[in-house]
C-alpha cells in the first residue's frame, strides 16, 4: 500500500490547470519540462520575484528565448500574484478561455500535451524543429504510423541521445493527427 | 493497520482520524482507477525521465504513510514534527529535496575525483574510499526552507511545512578532512565545492554543485558517507555517496557525490548565486533578491515539538507528556523552555545530553493535566551563546532559516 499511495499522492498534486491568459499555453509548455505544473499554481509572487525565479530558471537550463521570458513573466505577474488578478486581467483570461476552445484541434493537443515546450516549427529547441522532422520524413510512407507509435511511447536516438518523454495518455486518432500536422510543416 | 511510527497509541483520535482520512482519499482515487490517474498526470505534465533515474513511486514505496509529497519534479516531501518523536530519524522519516531526478548510480563503478587546488589530484574507487578510518555520527541535516509555509506572506519555494524539512539520522563515512589531506591542500585556497551526480529533465540543466569554507570542510564531522542508520544509502538520499556537513543547510550536504574541487574562493554556480542566499538586512515582502545577499551557511537555533501532536486529546486528570528536538547549526542547546499556557508562563524542560557532537538534543517534560479545554504548548530553544528562538522569524525573499517558536494545541477533556 506504501508504493500505491505514493504513486497516487504523486498523480494527485498535478491537475489543476493553469488560469486561461496571454501566454498561459507558453508557460505551461516551458514549465512542465521540469515541474508539474502545479509549482506554478501554487505560487503567489511579485513581478519583481517572477523576474527572479525566471532568471533562476534560465540558469538552471530551462529552453528559453528572451522574447519567451518577457511573455511568461507577464503571463505570471498578472496571474500569480499576492493581490489576483486585476478586473482587465480577468477579463482577458475571459476571452482567453473561450479562444482555447475554440482553438483548432492540432493546437489544442500541442498546448496539452505541452509539445511546444521542446518544439517549435522553425528551431531546434530541446527536441528538432517541426520543420526538419517533416524533410526528414516527407518521402517515407511508412513515417506517419512510426511516428505516431513514437509519439505514444516515447524515443531516443533519430535526433540525439536527449530522450522523448513517452506521452501514454495520446489516443491513437489524436497522435496521426498531430503527426499528420508536422509532416506538413516543410 | 496501525501506523508504524506515530508514537502514541494508534487508536487515539487524531492518529486515527488521519489513517481514515488517508483511506478515503487512497478508496477515492483507487475507484477512479490508477489507469486513469497515471493519464491525468501525463496529460497535466508529460513525467520526463531520461534514462538511468530511479521513478518517484520506488523512491517513495518504503516511506512513512505519513510523509506528504510537495512536488513530484523535483521531488520534495518530508513528515511533520509529530511524525518525528525519535532519538534518531529513520530512513523511511526522512525528508527529500532533490534539485533534480534521482540518479540510479552503479556503487562498483563510483569513483571519487578529488581534483583544483591540491598537491595530489585523486580518483578513489568507492571500495578503496571504504578502506580509509570511517566513523558513524548522528548529525543534523536540514533544508534551507525548512517550515517555509510559515512565512507570511508566502515566500517562494516548495511549501515545507512549519515543521518538515529535517532530519537526524546516523551517518557512517569517512573525514572529508582526510580525503583533502591526502590530497595535499595548497596554501591560500578557501572552498571546496562539491558536484553531485543527479540528473536534469534537460540536457541543459548544470550540475548541482555547491562550494563551503574551508574550515568547515575541515571540521573532522563534515564527511563523505556511504551509511545511514546502519545500512547503505537509500537511492533517494545519494546512494552509493553523498557529502553531510553537519548543522548546515541541505544544499551544502550534496547527494551522489563524484567530484570534490578545492578553490581559492567560493564556487560561482547557479546553486550558490541564485538561490541558498539571504538578504545581509531585511527587505520587503515582494523584493527582489538584493544583489549584496550571502550564502546561507548554518542553521540558527531551533526547536519542534514531537509529542503531543496537533489536535490530540487528552483526559483531565491524566499526565501530558511533551517531548520534542532542539538544535542550533554549529553550536550546542544551552536550555528548552516550555509554555503549556500559550506563553504566559515559562519552565525548563529535561535536555537529554547530545548523542553527537551535531545530533539535536531531545528535550522532555512531564505535567499533570488539571483543567479542561484547548491548552497551547510552546517550546522556546537557546543555545550556548545566548541565542533565542524568535516569535517570528524574519522574513526573506526565498523563505529560508524559519526558526521560530513552535506551537502545538492539545484538547484536555472531561473524564
Amino acid at each position: 500500500m506504501g508504493a500505491a499511495f505514493a504513486a497516487l499522492a504523486v498523480s494527485a498534486i498535478a491537475q489543476e490547470p493553469l488560469v486561461p491568459g496571454p501566454g498561459a499555453d507558453l508557460t505551461q509548455a516551458k514549465c512542465v519540462v521540469c515541474h508539474e505544473i502545479q509549482h506554478v499554481v501554487r505560487s503567489r509572487q511579485s513581478r519583481a520575484e517572477w523576474e527572479d525565479t525566471m532568471q533562476r530558471m534560465v540558469k538552471r537550463g530551462a529552453p528559453l528565448t528572451p522574447d519567451e521570458i518577457r511573455v511568461i513573466t507577464d503571463y505570471l505577474a498578472t496571474y500569480y500574484n499576492r493581490e489576483g488578478p486585476s478586473a482587465a486581467a480577468q477579463a482577458a483570461s475571459a476571452q482567453a478561455a473561450v479562444a482555447q476552445a475554440q482553438a483548432d484541434p492540432v493546437t489544442q493537443l500541442l498546448n496539452r500535451n505541452a509539445c511546444l515546450g521542446c518544439h517549435a516549427v522553425e528551431k531546434p529547441v530541446v527536441g528538432p524543429a517541426f520543420r526538419e522532422v517533416a524533410t526528414r520524413y516527407k518521402s517515407d510512407a511508412a513515417a506517419p504510423a512510426r511516428l505516431a507509435k513514437k509519439l505514444k511511447d516515447g524515443g531516443q536516438g533519430a535526433w540525439g541521445q536527449v530522450p522523448m518523454p513517452p506521452n501514454p495518455g495520446l489516443t491513437d486518432a489524436d497522435a496521426r493527427l498531430i503527426v499528420e500536422w508536422v509532416l506538413t510543416r516543410e | 493497520m496501525t501506523n508504524p511510527i506515530r508514537p502514541i497509541d494508534p487508536d487515539s483520535p487524531p492518529a486515527r482520524r488521519e489513517f481514515l482520512a488517508r483511506v478515503a482519499t487512497l478508496g477515492a482515487l483507487a475507484a477512479a482507477g490508477s489507469g486513469i490517474a497515471r493519464r491525468a498526470l501525463a496529460q497535466a505534465a508529460p513525467p520526463v525521465d531520461p534514462p538511468g533515474t530511479v521513478p518517484n513511486a520506488q523512491v517513495l514505496a518504503p516511506k512513512s504513510q505519513a510523509f506528504t509529497v510537495y512536488s513530484a519534479r523535483p521531488l520534495t516531501g518530508s513528515v511533520t514534527a509529530e511524525y518525528q518523536d525519535f532519538d534518531v530519524t529513520p530512513n523511511d522519516a526522512m525528508f527529500i529535496r532533490n534539485n533534480l531526478l534521482t540518479p540510479d548510480l552503479d556503487a562498483s563503478k563510483h569513483v571519487l575525483r578529488v581534483r583544483g587546488l591540491v598537491d595530489r589530484p585523486l580518483e578513489i574507487p568507492l571500495a578503496e574510499l571504504k578502506k580509509m578510518p570511517s566513523f558513524t555520527t548522528q548529525a543534523m541535516v536540514e533544508c534551507a526552507g525548512s517550515g517555509r509555509s510559515a512565512f507570511e506572506p508566502r515566500a517562494t519555494g516548495t511549501p515545507w511545512a512549519p515543521t518538515g524539512g529535517m532530519g537526524c539520522p546516523q551517518w557512517t563515512g569517512v573525514s572529508l578532512g582526510d580525503i583533502l589531506k591526502r590530497a595535499g591542500v595548497k596554501p591560500g585556497t578557501g572552498h571546496v565545492a562539491f558536484s553531485g551526480d543527479d540528473i536534469g529533465a534537460v540536457p541543459t540543466a548544470p550540475k548541482v554543485i555547491r562550494s563551503i569554507p574551508m574550515s568547515k570542510a575541515m571540521e573532522r564531522h563534515t564527511m563523505v558517507a556511504w551509511g545511514m542508520n546502519g545500512g547503505d544509502l537509500p537511492k533517494v538520499h545519494g546512494y552509493p555517496l553523498r557529502v553531510v556537513v553537519p548543522g548546515w543547510v541541505g544544499s551544502a550536504s550534496i547527494k551522489w557525490v563524484s567530484g570534490i574541487e578545492v578553490l581559492d574562493a567560493p564556487f560561482k554556480g547557479t546553486y550558490m548565486d541564485d538561490s541558498y542566499r539571504i538578504p545581509r538586512t531585511p527587505v520587503a515582502p515582494g523584493s527582489k533578491l538584493p544583489a549584496d545577499a550571502v550564502t546561507t551557511e548554518a542553521w540558527p537555533v531551533k526547536s519542534i515539538i514531537t509529542l503531543p501532536g496537533p489536535g490530540d486529546r487528552y483526559k483531565l486528570g491524566g499526565l501530558l507528556i511533551v517531548r520534542g528536538s532542539a538544535w542550533a547549526g554549529d553550536y550546542d542547546i544551552e536550555r528548552v523552555d516550555l509554555s503549556l499556557d500559550g506563553g504566559a508562563t515559562w519552565q525548563p524542560a529535561n535536555l537529554t545530553p547530545r548523542a553527537d557532537r551535531y545530533a539535536w538534543r531531545r528535550f522532555r517534560l512531564e505535567a499533570p493535566l488539571t483543567r479542561t479545554g484547548e491548552l497551547t504548548i510552546l517550546a522556546r530553544a537557546t543555545d550556548e551563546r545566548g541565542n533565542t528562538q524568535p516569535i517570528t522569524s524574519t522574513w526573506n525573499p526565498l523563505g529560508y532559516f524559519w526558526n521560530a517558536i513552535p506551537r502545538v494545541g492539545i484538547v484536555v477533556e472531561k473524564v
